[in-house]
């Protein structure tokens, strides 16, 4: 009887088609992003809730924040969609920011895909004031779910801070029913659990401090709002942008592009047409 | 501003909290003495020896090994987290009794602990470890093919698989009799 030999086939195998489809629809979800187009994010939605979170069910959840916690990792050999879904979600957080949370995450995405369903009169805005200190939920759980655990190293506790599970369908009653609550919430607060409640989101703020490709802005973003009032995510005050709250959606972006809306292009071409106007008469 | 300067308080939070967990990582939740789930791979052994040899093993005997001399046991009991320490599922090792008999047929298994986030709809229920009854150490063990699949677990599932087929063979070819496993 020899040992098991492993050749890589036997190790690839299994996971090429997972691993391909994964590579396939990080690849879609970052061409949308580049191009800045409604459509291909919202094609990209569409995916993450069916592929990702349906299909799948691969979702960054705080049970890998416990795993790098206690050092308690899958084997890499056997696990290359999960490791290429972590290295995706790092590495895009650090360079343009929490890409994952607005586009790759399946919960997220069916939170945004609420959006074009749910009629804007039926949407609440939170003041500014409140909406600064309920950002600060998550963080108090990421640092409670991690103590919990630590102390108890009870994994099962995901369940309880996460809706993830729903896209297993494995569920008790009282799990369904915090769900719903949940996401009835959510038909009036936008993406509530990913702006206020999420750890995973949280640990993803924290790194987005370190982002390095961020959004411009004009110095005509200090006095105007258009910005400010279209972000769906709260990230916009004044002149700032909340690097930890900003999930890339475009929206600000692609107001920056549009020369009819935005007053930097508007005063611009006030500008150049007195250039050229004034020569001529 | 807040919100900058709460986030190295944050992370001092997050790495001490780390730094507790490497310190706490030895914990240790294997079953001590599994006499319910022994009883339960060997329904026919009298007596079962503690767990000892290398490597590490249960004996079971049909009967009293001390009262008639030297009887030969019926089967071999072993934890997989004592045979390939090395595996891990999605979240650490998958603690599973096996049982084998001298002919190095699977007469059991039994999933004690795991802590897998999607184990209780895939290495917990008894459905699973109930699979492996009746298989040989030789067998290819493929999620897929001859151990059931279960979508949206497979890295729980590949690894509990994977524990069954190595532990099984290395107990074949360290304890089993040398004819059994030619």
């Amino acid at each position: 009887m020899d040992a098991v030999v492993e050749s890589w086939g036997d190790i690839l195998g299994p996971q090429a088609l997972d691993l391909a489809l994964l590579g396939a629809f990080m690849a879609f979800a970052l061409v949308g992003f580049f191009r800045k187009s409604v459509r291909l994010k919202y094609a990209t939605l569409v995916a993450a809730v069916g592929y990702m979170g349906f299909w799948k069910s691969r979702l960054v959840s705080v049970v890998d924040l416990f795993a790098v916690a206690d050092l308690s990792l899958p084997i890499f050999k056997y696990s290359l969609p999960t490791y290429l879904l972590w290295v995706f979600a790092i590495g895009s957080t650090i360079l343009w920011g929490r890409l994952y949370c607005g586009r790759i995450c399946a919960f997220g995405a069916l939170t945004q895909l609420m959006d074009p369903v749910v009629p804007r009169k039926m949407r609440v805005e939170i003041p500014v004031r409140i909406e600064k200190h309920a950002n600060l939920i998550k963080y108090g759980l990421l640092v409670g779910v991690l103590a919990y655990f630590l102390v108890t190293r009870d994994v099962s506790v995901y369940r309880y801070v996460e809706p993830f599970w729903m896209f297993g369908l494995f569920g008790t009653t009282g799990m369904w029913i915090g769900l719903a609550v949940l996401l009835l919430a959510t038909v009036f607060v936008r993406n509530l659990y990913c702006r206020f409640l999420c750890p995973v989101g949280a640990a993803l703020g924290l790194l987005s401090n370190l982002t390095v490709f961020r959004i411009k802005r004009w110095s005509e973003c200090s006095t105007c709002k258009i910005c400010e009032k279209t972000c769906e995510w709260g990230a916009i005050r004044g002149p700032k942008i909340i690097a930890s709250e900003c999930v890339r959606c475009d929206d600000c972006e692609r107001l920056y592009l549009d020369q009819q809306k935005c007053p930097h292009w508007i005063i611009l071409r006030r500008k150049g047409n007195m250039f050229v106007s004034t020569p001529a008469r | 501003m807040k919100t900058l300067k709460r986030t190295p308080l944050a992370l001092i939070a997050l790495s001490l909290g780390c730094g507790m967990a490497v310190a706490a990582a030895e914990r240790i939740f294997t079953t001590p003495n599994p006499a319910a789930e022994l009883k339960r791979l060997f329904p026919a052994a009298a007596a079962f020896s503690p767990l000892a040899g290398e490597p590490l093993h249960f004996k079971a005997f049909a009967a009293d090994p001390k009262a008639n001399p030297p009887a030969a046991p019926i089967g071999i009991a072993f934890w997989t987290t004592d045979l390939v320490p090395q595996e891990h599922g999605y979240h650490g090792p998958i603690h599973i009794l096996v049982g084998m008999d001298m002919t190095g047929v699977i007469t059991g298994a039994v999933v004690t602990y795991d802590s897998e986030p999607y184990g209780y709809f895939s290495v917990e229920p008894p459905k699973f470890a109930a699979q492996f009854k009746g298989k040989s150490f030789r067998d290819p063990f493929r999620v897929g093919a001859d151990v059931d699949a279960v979508s949206r677990a497979s890295i729980s599932i590949g690894s509990a698989a994977r524990a069954i087929r190595d532990s099984t063979r290395i107990v074949a070819r360290q304890l089993l009799p040398p004819e059994a496993v030619k």
